[in-house]
């Protein structure tokens, strides 16, 4: 065994854990804030893909300009569905995980009505299509990219989270919903526009798995168990799901550089189940009231 | 009178009616392929009868009982690949096509017929025993240990997946003829493999309507509704959930058994996140906080999804998911609850009606 293709095996880690983060970036909020465990997460991310697909292959829309877009189509998505069906079931935790599972079937069943079952490929500029050479390791342009966007989300996410008003009011409402509501804060709201965000953010990563993998109406259901796991494992706070992803992504890819990738991910599923049956409440747990 | 729903004697009689009509099927039914699928739903019904078990009257929410039934499944094709192969042909034919030379251990108890079916049905049962127990204890509740099954539930699908030479990977393993049971052929297309099937949908459904109505069943349903108090009151809360976790993935894991018998087929398909989904959404939409009611949920699911899928395709799972939050949202005890509220109906309607003759103006006190 070679230094240098640990090496090779421990930047991609950092790619593959960019990846999971993204993906899990929107669960995080929506599960942090509200509780809501979000099955249709996937679907969002499969609609993301779908948006960015439609605005460039339609409308001509240049690349970066679809992610964005992809953001506020999909936060539309995650706020129609959060008027229209998570806010009547705050107070049933399971029942927003079997409601939201029936909305990914008919996300994805409708989805494939419309586009029909055959894949789909998302075109990015030619300066994206190329490998560079980090050290001796050589990686793609574009998980590059995905890093960056994974990056200025976090800092986003903690600026708005940190250094806002609203920010404030969305902590206090995930500390104790009642305290901050007779503070004068509307909890309602809060849930809408998180619920939004979060749905938003899974868009963002849609665009960007779009590229990564082909376009298909089933993409989303591969990625929410492991989303799922690392809100869990991070405990639903922001930075526990940026060390929980962190983490193991870099375990994927040194037990798959041993291993291989399926066998990888079977440990580090044994492993998370070992982890989280000694600290259930995660990495990081919230401060607070546990809902 | 109260509400006959609730009245044990009734329920006894509209299961005990329940299980004469599944009875008289084979005895109507000629086309064995149409019973062979009938018999299938009876495993469909045993998987909504152990969530709503589990789910319902234990209040763990498990969304990884495909591990069970998958378990149950593999123990099961490997007992029946293994009748197949003889001295002179040791090895299954999937295993020579990975260069696998010789019989893995994992795979030598299954030579016996009898040590495979108890190890296919004992494997899983000591596997919900063994993780429920640890989950349990650490107070793992709630959406967190439906995420935890969830979790595990992928890791099982992943490694079967992995291991190609021991499980025959995508493909799964098709064991080429049917059962032999004490020297005894069990066709699946014949009523013998129906009534097997009854038999154990009718003994697992016995079992759990008598495990809800003992006192243990009561501590469970209490644990449901608020598990710290009953940990108050001196209850081992996490026993109680081992235990009722266990016999949910015992049923499973002979719904499995039952499953190969019947289709002579096993894949990671079995173990995947939306089967397991799927029996959850039987049991949602049947109505969890009945046993019977979930069953029959199973046979309407899946019946529907037989007989309607063909004519709506495209459309089915639109239905389903569209049906599903319908029902999540406005009905959470599902359409057993339309029975028990429309009886309920019957009982209050009935209570004044029986005090008018005799012009008694007290009210009746309730029951």
């Amino acid at each position: 065994m070679d230094l240098g293709s640990l090496l090779n095996a421990l930047i991609l880690g950092v790619s593959i854990a960019s990846i999971w983060l993204i993906a899990a970036l929107g669960l995080t909020i929506i599960y942090g804030t509200a509780g809501v465990i979000n099955m249709a997460h996937g679907e969002f991310i499969m609609l993301g893909a779908y948006s960015s697909y439609m605005l460039q292959f339609y409308l001509g829309v240049p690349y970066l300009l679809c992610l964005p877009a992809s953001f506020v189509i999909v936060a539309l998505v995650g706020l129609a569905l959060e008027r229209g069906l998570i806010r009547y079931l705050y107070n049933r935790p399971l029942d927003t995980l079997l409601a939201t599972y029936g909305v990914s079937l008919v996300l994805m069943q409708g989805v494939r009505l419309i586009f029909g079952s055959d894949p789909k490929y998302l075109a990015v500029p030619e300066i994206f299509q190329s490998n560079v050479m980090l050290g001796s390791a050589s990686i793609s342009t574009f998980r590059i990219v995905v890093l960056g966007v994974t990056a200025l989300l976090v800092f986003a996410l903690w600026l708005l989270f940190y250094k806002t008003r609203f920010g404030v009011q969305v902590r206090a409402v995930m500390q104790n919903k009642e305290m901050a509501a007779s503070f004068g804060i509307n909890s309602g709201r809060i849930y809408m526009m998180t619920f939004a965000l979060g749905a938003g953010l899974a868009g963002v990563a849609g665009a960007l798995f779009g590229v990564l993998a082909i376009v298909l109406p089933t993409m989303g259901a591969s990625y929410v168990v492991q989303a799922f796991l690392m809100v869990v494992v991070g405990g639903g706070s922001l930075a526990g799901s940026v060390v929980a992803s962190g983490v193991t992504g870099e375990m994927q890819s040194v037990f798959a550089f041993f291993t291989n990738d399926t066998f990888a991910r079977f440990i580090i599923f044994v492993l998370i189940v070992v982890f989280l049956r000694f600290r259930p409440q995660g990495l990081f747990a919230q401060a607070g009231a546990r809902r | 009178m109260g509400n006959l729903y609730h009245n044990k004697t009734a329920q006894w009689l509209v299961y005990a009616a329940f299980f004469a009509g599944l009875a008289v099927i084979p005895m109507t039914v000629d086309d064995s392929f149409l019973l062979n699928q009938l018999a299938t739903y009876g495993v469909y019904g045993m998987l909504a009868l152990s969530i709503s078990l589990c789910w319902g009257f234990g209040g763990i929410l498990n969304l990884g009982q495909g591990i069970a039934f998958g378990l149950g499944a593999y123990g099961m094709a490997m007992t029946m690949q293994m009748q197949t192969q003889d001295e002179s042909n040791p090895i299954p034919p999937f295993m020579l096509n990975n260069s696998l030379d010789h019989l893995p251990m994992l795979w030598q108890p299954f030579q016996n017929t009898y040590i495979g079916m108890i190890l296919a049905v004992a494997a899983p049962t000591l596997f919900c025993a063994v993780f429920g127990g640890i989950m349990f204890r650490a107070r793992v509740s709630g959406p967190f240990f439906a995420i935890m099954t969830l979790a595990m539930l992928s890791a099982f699908y992943t490694i079967i997946i992995d291991r190609q030479p021991y499980t025959g990977g995508v493909n799964g393993l098709t064991p080429p003829s049917s059962l032999q049971f004490a020297g005894f052929e069990v066709d699946p297309y014949s009523p013998t493999a129906y009534w097997v099937v009854f038999s154990f949908l009718l003994g697992a459904t016995v079992l759990a309507k008598l495990i809800t109505q003992s006192s243990f069943g009561l501590v469970t349903q209490a644990i449901r509704d608020d598990s710290e108090r009953v940990r108050f009151l001196g209850y081992s809360v996490a026993g109680y959930e081992t235990v009722i976790y266990t016999v949910s993935g015992l049923i499973a894991a002979v719904a499995g058994c039952c499953w190969v018998m019947l289709v002579q087929y096993v894949s990671p398909a079995q173990l995947d996140v939306g089967f397991s989904l799927s029996m959850v959404i039987w049991a949602a939409i049947g109505g969890r906080y009945s046993l019977l009611g979930s069953i029959i949920g199973a046979f309407i699911i899946q019946g529907a999804q037989s007989y309607l899928g063909d004519a709506f395709l495209a459309t089915w799972l639109l239905i389903l998911g569209g049906f599903f939050i319908v029902v999540v949202r406005f009905l959470p005890n599902g359409l057993a609850s339309l029975v028990e509220s429309g009886l309920g109906l019957f009982a209050t309607k009935r209570g004044p009606a029986s005090a008018e003759p005799n012009g008694d103006a007290k009210p009746i006190p309730a029951e």
